[in-house]
């Protein structure tokens, strides 16, 4: 049989390529990130405190540091009972875990994990979709997030529940509206929205964000942690004052699907910081097509095209996991803040300095232009 | 990890510098980072090299490396067995007045040469409080603290009940703690 007689077969590559692409963001975040993260968590802050952290699970005596408590972790909430409450709404209380792992690992539709490279005739994009208000995209889908937390909250028949639902209403809008407004410049310097452009513009080192925009970068790092919901901003759970916040009423599964959730987000907040401040897939001092040029003399056009790939690719994934490294460091080491002065960070201090960076950002351009 | 202790300059109201956040949220991640990097290289370091001495982290993986246990440390009470292979014990029965739950009983005996030896030496683990005094009691150095503290428990209570064939312990297994004593008992009086 002639493959050419299949209905629209010129676009199979095309077709494999958005499916491995798809098949390969889904594996790094639910696969990967999200069971790592949970070990690293872990870890990471007893080392921090000077504790030994997770080491005792162990096949044929092998301990790997521990790396065994993943799995352990995972098969422990698999097996545990889906507790629904008295009183609860229970299509809510289904829908709610699923309103929040969404968002987060739909935000990685529009975030490029490496540039364009020419396989055996076939122009191959690390982008699963290409938009051109890909940042934009990204705000809109993480702010249905919150609508998971307060979901949850409503549906579990919970007055912990729903003070952090309340928590997590307030919160989201005193952050929000800051978190644009820290991306403006962002988006003044390099003169596009599209995150591709942004990614290529920095292939220059002296073009990345962390210097062009050091203000911008601070405080959409403090709305990414507050949008995150972790420690210095975590009232909507507040272990210490509403047990566990919004998924109180959560065991199982579908606590595991917040879990998943906070830990994707922390996935993504790293990509976006990587795009957009961090040079995105470039090594510093080195040009794609200088890069290219090197492995193609070696290996020739294809493989090396490949190569260059694979390499890309693990810088781009080698800065994602220093900067989660980071923000498990922000996350282990600082207190939590109270709910009025996050609302003071957000409206007081954020907003304004947000405002005056992209007035600064503004007459700078306008000077050097 | 620093020894010692430090007495921090703190103002009543904060200064401009600690109203601003971001230097003092700097220096809070210096600090922890100063803990994680080290103890997260030094634990890979032990790991690979076999050497748990060099891990920065106090903490003993208990049941497979055992902590260092002091000359003063006070385990399972045991008799000492001497060179001619019988106790060193002459049933005096200090030990048994000194006892202060009572777990000793002793039942002393005359050996053909008219020294005295217990016939039955009787210590009950259940009721043994690990005090120390029967040590202190004995004038003839038979009954010592060794430094045993593992498997000491049973789920049963009549099986903690040790015989003198139990306690007994060559006197070359407990020469640390030994010494201990002589250096205890003689050291205070300049002997």
């Amino acid at each position: 049989m002639d493959i050419t007689l299949i209905p629209g077969y010129q676009y199979m590559p095309e077709l494999v390529e958005m499916m491995l692409k798809i098949v390969f963001i889904f594996t790094m975040n639910v696969g990967v990130f999200a069971p790592l993260l949970g070990y690293v968590e872990r870890k990471q802050s007893a080392l921090m405190q000077d504790r030994i952290g997770a080491n005792r699970a162990a096949i044929l005596g092998f301990t790997i540091f521990g790396l065994w408590h993943t799995m352990t972790d995972a098969i422990k909430l698999i097996a545990k009972e889906d507790f629904i409450p008295e009183g609860a709404d229970k299509p809510l209380h289904f829908l709610a875990p699923f309103v929040a792992v969404v968002p987060a690992l739909i935000a990685f539709a529009v975030i490029p994990f490496g540039g364009t490279y020419y396989l055996w005739g076939h122009e191959a994009h690390l982008i699963i979709a290409d938009l051109d208000v890909g940042i934009l995209f990204i705000f809109a889908v993480a702010g249905i997030g919150t609508y998971g937390a307060v979901i949850a909250a409503w549906a579990s028949n919970n007055n912990w529940s729903l003070l952090g639902g309340v928590r997590t209403a307030a919160q989201m809008v005193s952050y929000e509206v800051a978190m644009g407004l820290t991306i403006v410049g962002v988006l003044m310097v390099y003169e596009s929205l599209k995150l591709t452009e942004i990614a290529l513009i920095q292939e220059d080192f002296f073009m990345w964000g962390i210097f062009l925009q050091p203000v911008g970068f601070l405080l959409f790092l403090a709305c990414a942690l507050a949008e995150n919901k972790r420690v210095p901003f975590d009232i909507p759970e507040a272990e210490s004052e509403l047990i566990a916040g919004y998924f109180t009423e959560y065991s199982g599964l579908k606590f595991a699907m917040f879990w998943m959730a906070e830990f994707v987000e922390i996935v993504t907040i790293s990509a976006i910081l990587t795009v957009l401040f961090f040079g995105a897939w470039h090594i510093p001092f080195v040009t794609h097509d200088g890069l290219l040029s090197l492995l193609t003399s070696v290996v020739g056009a294809d493989i090396g095209n490949l190569l260059l790939m694979f390499i890309h690719l693990a810088v781009f994934w080698g800065k994602v996991c220093f900067l989660i490294v980071f923000l498990m460091l922000i996350r282990w080491s600082l207190p939590r803040f109270r709910y009025d002065q996050i609302m003071k960070l957000g409206w007081k201090i954020i907003l304004p300095l947000a405002l005056v960076n992209i007035l600064a950002t503004g007459v700078i351009l306008l000077v050097v232009k | 990890m620093a020894g010692g202790y430090y007495k921090i300059k703190r103002g009543e109201s904060l200064t401009f510098w600690e109203r601003l956040y971001l230097p003092e949220i700097f220096r809070g991640l210096s600090v922890t980072t100063r803990h994680f990097i080290p103890n997260w290289i030094s634990t890979i370091i032990a790991y690979i090299t076999r050497t748990p001495e060099k891990r920065k982290i106090m903490t003993i993986y208990y049941p497979e490396e055992l902590p260092e246990i002091p000359d003063s440390y006070r385990g399972k009470p045991v008799l000492v067995r001497a060179g001619n292979g019988a106790t060193k014990c002459v049933a005096c029965g200090l030990c048994e007045v000194a006892c202060p739950p009572k777990c000793i009983s002793i039942v002393g005996g005359n050996r053909s040469d008219g020294t005295r030896y217990p016939e039955t030496y009787t210590l009950d683990g259940s009721r043994c409080i690990f005090c120390g005094l029967c040590e202190e009691a004995c004038p003839v150095e038979a009954i010592v603290m060794s430094h045993r503290y593992q498997d000491l428990c049973e789920h049963d209570r009549s099986k903690m009940i040790y015989s003198k064939e139990d306690l007994l312990v060559p006197e070359k297994d407990l020469q640390s703690r030994l010494d201990f004593i002589r250096r205890r008992a003689y050291g205070k009086c300049n002997y």
